[in-house]
């Protein structure tokens, strides 16, 4: 195989990953400070497309800015159903009982979030075109999408951001402490339900910025979610539950493994190459792979 | 419970309410029909597309006085959502044939789901309609099921014969093909006969064979194959719209010129024109089962102005065919019951009229394997942002344009 096909294969799949990537990261913030498997992930990413979609149409923003313009209104929705919805069922009782009821809770959000959608929105495919959504960085004989290497530099940016907040804030470091250990945060005088809270505005309004990314060169319809959700989800094991730099890999390794799974197999098993890896992983390290810093954050 | 929570709890659950009450029931004497077809998942929009169809059909038959047979009966139309899999086609068939007295059926668009919903319509003994391709729905010895498009495999020899006749005529003749498509039956069942034998019987080579299951990640791969091989034609099914749109934004970007024909009505719905512009598909064509036709203008006006839009598909114009159909077989059968609307359906030998509206040739008499006899498929083909029948040249909207 010539090289120049080789680093294709490999750009490309890691521009696939990009998005991937920030997609998965709010799910990781999501369990990683709060231990809730949100279904419903996928679905306000849905809802990131269609905003960024009306931004385009109404205001004739681009995605890309429309997709930043998503966080704001997506993070004040994330905190609301925390408060009105998750709060209810989690940070107290049972754990096991606590589970069951996030996991039928947010499961529960997911159906009613994509059948509303279907009879508001309607099943009619929209797109927002763009004219870079059909043009390419040429280098050389490689040619890398220029709405994808866009919403890959974003997604960079986005995740550089949530690291830096993390890591080099007061409201990021009591986040982490209510992540790791909810008791002794409260006993700091954090306030483990504001940070739930928090973390679930951040994780959403994340996944509906990557959304608006998505929506620079993917249609848009109520059922888009189901064709990133269980790749978010191997991304975030992948990655080591509840790591963001974990997840960040995880959705790069996801799309680069797609990609490169194509010199081997058909394209009808490009997702085996996927789950395989996976495998591979849960097998020789299953903790992921950043297990180390597995449920933190 | 605090007021705000309340007043969410509140609307989830008229949401949810709203998602499951049932429709109005129908008075005792009418005749209900029901239509499986996908109105959830990544096909939601072609079920939406066939209900139109068959919700203007019902309106006039009703209009007109219901079924005369059987004292002005009127139609109700039961649908059900089969989703986004053929376990989901299946258990809606299986709920709406199950909970109501239902005459007579229609579905399921993809052949996957037909495939499934015709073994349910078998077993229940309810007469289905279909407009399904892949030949399988009718190779089973169903009693039931009736179909009536041209089968994939017909649908490729003639698909194939006009892209090379085409090619010679413009002085471009066809020497490498590509096959590109995801694997669902309708497309299956095309690409086989042309990767087996059709292609080769013609001298024709086979440069890229690219078949995926949907949802597809990424097209580069595929496009790079077309560009690397530069074949002459490309016959593609790709029925999902996200990577449909992603493979013809990579085609544009790598400027690959290779001309389409494509398999299906799903590649000539009003939404590729917003998604991708009216310039890229210019020249695309692609084979169906039905496309308005010469001289349906007033029944094509009369949908957009009912529904809103822009122009009228195989997936309604089907619909509305099928349900005409079906009134025909009750007032011939003079029955709403089920086996004496199939045995009906056997024999019906009709040339005219709203029934036959969708078909070419114009007539509608099935094969003992419920194939519609002399089935035979049109080319559609975009111009200028609209697709217009063009194959054969007895009924085409306009001319055939060659590509570019």
């Amino acid at each position: 195989m010539p090289w120049a096909e080789l680093v294709q294969y490999v750009a490309t799949g890691l521009l696939v990953g990009g998005v991937y990537a920030l997609m998965s990261i709010g799910l990781a913030l999501i369990f990683g400070v709060m231990r809730v498997v949100n279904f419903a992930q996928g679905d306000f990413m849905m809802l990131g497309m269609y905003l960024t979609y009306f931004y385009a149409v109404a205001g004739a923003i681009d995605p890309l800015l429309g997709a930043v313009l998503t966080i704001p209104p997506f993070f004040v929705l994330g905190w609301l159903v925390h408060r009105g919805l998750l709060a209810r069922v989690t940070g107290g009782g049972d754990p096991q009982r606590q589970m069951d009821a996030q996991l039928i809770l947010t499961l529960g959000l997911s159906l009613v979030i994509t059948n509303a959608a279907t009879m508001i929105l309607t099943p009619t495919p929209r797109g927002i075109r763009t004219a870079y959504a059909t043009r390419a960085f040429a280098l050389g004989p490689v040619l890398l999408n220029q709405a994808r290497s866009y919403a890959f530099a974003m997604a960079l940016v986005l995740a550089v951001a949530v690291y830096v907040f993390l890591t080099r804030t007061d409201a990021g470091k009591a986040l982490r402490a209510a992540a790791d250990d909810p008791e002794a945060a409260a006993y700091q005088a954090i306030d483990v339900r504001a940070m739930h809270g928090l973390a679930f505005g951040t994780g959403i309004a994340l996944v509906a910025a990557a959304g608006g990314l998505l929506a620079a060169y993917y249609p848009i319809e109520p059922n888009v979610a189901g064709n990133f959700i269980v790749l978010m989800f191997v991304a975030v094991v992948l990655g080591g539950l509840g790591s963001i730099p974990g997840a960040f890999v995880g959705g790069l390794v996801i799309g680069l493994v797609q990609s490169l799974t194509l010199l081997v197999l058909p394209f009808q098993l490009q997702n085996t190459g996927v789950f395989i890896a996976f495998l591979l992983v849960l097998y020789l390290r299953p903790q992921g792979l950043f297990g180390r810093r597995a449920r933190t954050v | 419970m605090p007021a705000p929570y309340r007043a969410l709890s509140l609307f989830l659950a008229l949401v949810l309410l709203a998602a499951v009450s049932p429709a109005p029931l129908p008075a005792a004497d009418d005749v209900k029909i029901a239509l499986v077809a996908p109105l959830s998942g990544r096909w939601a929009r072609q079920g939406q597309l066939k209900k139109m169809g068959a919700d203007m059909a019902i309106e006039e038959i009703n209009g007109q006085g219901g079924i005369k047979a059987l004292g002005g009966a009127k139609l109700v139309l039961r649908e059900a959502d089969a989703g986004d899999s053929v376990e989901k086609a299946v258990s809606a068939a299986q709920r709406v044939l199950t909970r109501d007295k239902i005459s007579a059926g229609i579905g399921s668009w993809l052949s996957s789901f037909t495939l499934g919903v015709t073994e349910v319509a078998e077993r229940l003994q309810v007469p289905w309609l279909s407009l399904s391709y892949a030949d399988s729905i009718t190779e089973r010895g169903f009693k039931y099921t009736f179909q009536t498009s041209p089968v994939s495999s017909v649908q490729a020899e003639q698909a194939l014969d006009l892209v090379v006749d085409l090619g010679k005529k413009h002085g471009r003749p066809i020497k490498r093909a590509a096959i590109v498509g995801d694997n669902t039956a309708a497309t299956v069942f095309f690409f086989k006969p042309l990767r087996e034998k059709l292609l080769a019987a013609k001298g024709i080579e086979l440069v890229v064979d690219e078949v995926w299951t949907p949802p597809l990640a990424d097209a580069t791969a595929i496009v790079q194959k077309l560009r690397a091989t530069q074949p002459d034609i490309m016959f593609y099914g790709g029925t999902n719209f996200p990577d449909s749109i992603q493979v013809l934004q990579k085609i544009k970007e790598f400027g690959v010129k290779t001309p389409i024909q494509g398999v299906g009505a799903w590649l000539v719905t009003p939404e590729y024109v917003k998604a991708v512009g009216k310039e890229l598909l210019d020249n695309i064509q692609s084979v169906v089962a039905a496309h308005p036709m010469k001289g349906q203008d007033e029944l094509v006006k009369k949908f957009v102005q009912r529904t809103g839009e822009p122009f009228m598909t195989q997936d309604p114009l089907c619909t509305y065919a099928h349900v005409w159909l079906i009134k025909e077989a009750i007032e011939q059968a003079k029955s709403a019951d089920p086996k004496a609307i199939r045995d009906a359906l056997a024999k019906i030998d009709v040339s005219a009229g709203p029934a036959t509206s969708a078909f070419y040739p114009p007539r509608v008499k099935f094969d003992e394997r419920g194939r519609r006899i002399g089935a035979a498929p049109l080319i559609v083909q975009w111009q200028g942002g609209e697709p217009f029948t063009v194959v054969p040249a007895a009924v085409a909207t306009r001319a055939i344009a060659f590509h570019k």
